[in-house]
C-alpha cells in the first residue's frame, strides 16, 4: 500500500504538471489540500501551478489550507473515467453525496478553476483506494 | 464573401414596474415565437445552437434575449440601480417577460428557460397560462434552495472564476469539452448579476404550495433535466412535473444543468419530442 500510494502520487505529480489547462494560469496556484479517501489520506502542496510535494503519509499536525473527506468508495466514483451523476464534481458530490469540503474554503474559492480541473485529472490517474 | 450567420440581433425598449430597459435579443426563424432564457449569471449565447439550428428555425421564430444587467442589456437607465443590492423576485421577473413578449407583439408563445429561467417559467403556466401558449421548463423545480451563496461576491476570490468552475460540474462528463469551456466562459462574464439572480432562483421562487394550481391543460408544461443535474436532479423535476395537472417530464440522460450550452446536439432531440407534444396539445 504504501509503495502503491508513492506510485500515485508521482503519476498524479507528472500529470498534474505537465496539464495545459492548468499550465494556461499556474501562476498564482499556491496552496495545500489534503484528500482524506478514508482508507488513505494526501497532503498535496502546490506553489504557482507546480506540484511542489506530495505527503503520502501525513501526521496528526501537518497543515493543509483545505480538505475533502468522503468515503474510499465515492474516491473510487471519482477516479472513473466518467463518473456517474453526482460523483462527476466537487459540488455534486458535497450536495447530493458524502463529500465533505472543510478547513479554510476560502482558500478553496481562490483557486477553484486550477483545482477542480486538477480533481478532474483523477479520471486519468485513478485513486490509492 | 463574408461568413454571415443567419441570427440578427436588436435592442426594444420596455418599462417593467416603472423600470425603463433596453433589452437585447437575437433571433432567427419564422412561424411559431419561441422565447428563450438563459440561465441565471449567463446571458442569450447560451442558445447559439438553437438560433443556427434550421429545422427549427424553419417552423419556430427562435428569439433569446438578454435579462436587463445581464450580456448586452444594461440595468435600468432611469434609477441610480447601483445603489441598491440586486435581487430579482418573482413579480419582476414575470413582469419583465410579459412586458417583452407584448412589445414583441409575439402572438401566442412558447416559453423556454433553463435553471432559473426554468422555474420563471413554471411562474409563467402559474400566473399567465393566458399569455402564453406552452411553457418549457428546463432544469427546473418547484423549490430549488442551495445556490444563494456569499461565495459568488467574495471580496477576497475571483468572482468571474469562483461562477464559472462554481457551476462547471453541473455539466456533464460526457459534454463537449469545448462546450463546456464555452459555457464556462459566459459564466466568468456575469458575475455580478449571478448572485441577484440565485435570490429568484432559491429564495423567492417557492411554488411547493401552488402546482395544484397549475392547469398544464389549459398551457401545457413539459419539463426537462439532464441526470446530471445535481442542483435540481431529475427526482425533483419528476416529482414537480407530476404535482401539475397535465404536466409532463422528459429525464434527458447524459446531460447536466446548461443543456442548450453544453451540448446542443443531444438536447435538441429531447426539444423536438417536447416541441412535437406542444403542437399535439394545442393544435398547431
Amino acid at each position: 500500500m504504501a509503495s502503491d500510494i508513492k506510485h500515485w502520487a508521482n503519476r498524479f505529480k507528472t500529470a498534474s504538471d505537465s496539464d495545459a489547462t492548468i499550465g494556461a494560469m499556474a501562476k498564482y496556484f499556491t496552496c495545500s489540500y489534503m484528500w482524506d479517501m478514508e482508507d488513505a489520506k494526501v497532503i498535496v502542496e502546490m506553489h504557482d501551478g507546480k506540484v511542489k510535494s506530495i505527503n503520502t503519509d501525513p501526521a496528526p499536525l501537518d497543515a493543509y489550507d483545505f480538505a475533502l473527506r468522503a468515503s474510499a468508495a465515492s474516491w473510487r466514483e471519482f477516479g472513473r473515467p466518467v463518473p456517474r451523476p453526482h460523483f462527476h464534481g466537487i459540488w455534486s458530490a458535497s450536495f447530493r453525496q458524502d463529500l465533505k469540503l472543510e478547513g479554510n474554503i476560502l482558500v478553496l474559492m481562490q483557486n477553484l478553476r486550477n483545482f477542480t480541473v486538477q480533481f478532474e485529472l483523477l479520471r486519468k490517474v485513478g485513486v490509492p483506494v | 464573401m463574408a461568413r454571415h450567420s443567419p441570427v440578427t440581433g436588436r435592442y426594444v425598449t420596455i418599462e417593467v414596474d416603472g423600470l425603463e430597459y433596453k433589452v437585447f435579443y437575437l433571433h432567427n426563424g419564422q412561424g411559431t415565437p419561441l422565447l428563450c432564457q438563459h440561465t441565471a449569471g449567463a446571458h442569450n449565447h447560451q442558445w447559439r445552437g438553437l438560433l443556427e439550428d434550421e429545422e427549427i428555425t424553419k417552423d419556430y421564430n427562435v428569439i433569446a434575449y438578454d435579462l436587463a444587467r445581464h450580456g448586452k442589456s444594461d440595468p435600468p437607465l432611469n434609477v441610480e440601480w447601483w445603489k441598491s443590492e440586486y435581487k430579482l423576485t418573482a413579480d419582476h421577473y414575470v413582469n419583465f417577460i410579459v412586458a417583452l413578449a407584448d412589445a414583441l407583439e409575439l402572438d401566442d408563445p412558447i416559453f423556454m428557460g433553463s435553471s432559473f429561467g426554468g422555474n420563471v417559467a413554471l411562474q409563467l403556466a402559474l400566473r399567465r397560462p393566458d399569455r402564453f401558449r406552452a411553457v418549457i421548463p428546463v432544469e427546473a423545480a418547484d423549490y430549488a434552495p442551495g445556490f444563494f451563496l456569499d461565495w459568488w461576491h467574495h471580496p477576497h476570490a475571483n468572482a468571474a472564476q469562483v461562477c464559472a468552475s462554481g457551476v462547471w460540474d453541473l455539466m456533464a462528463p460526457q459534454s463537449p469539452e469545448m462546450d463546456r469551456w464555452l459555457t464556462w466562459h459566459y459564466y466568468t462574464q456575469g458575475s455580478e448579476a449571478f448572485k441577484g439572480d440565485l435570490y429568484f432562483y432559491s429564495v423567492d421562487h417557492d411554488l411547493r404550495a401552488d402546482l395544484d394550481r397549475i392547469d398544464a391543460r389549459r398551457c401545457p408544461v413539459v419539463m426537462m433535466t439532464g441526470t446530471y443535474d445535481y442542483l435540481t436532479p431529475p427526482e425533483a423535476t419528476e416529482n414537480t412535473a407530476r404535482q401539475i395537472k397535465g404536466g409532463i417530464y422528459i429525464e434527458m440522460t447524459d446531460i447536466g444543468h446548461f443543456p442548450m450550452s453544453e451540448n446542443y446536439p443531444l438536447f435538441r432531440v429531447y426539444l423536438k419530442e417536447a416541441l412535437r407534444i406542444i403542437r399535439e396539445r394545442t393544435g398547431g
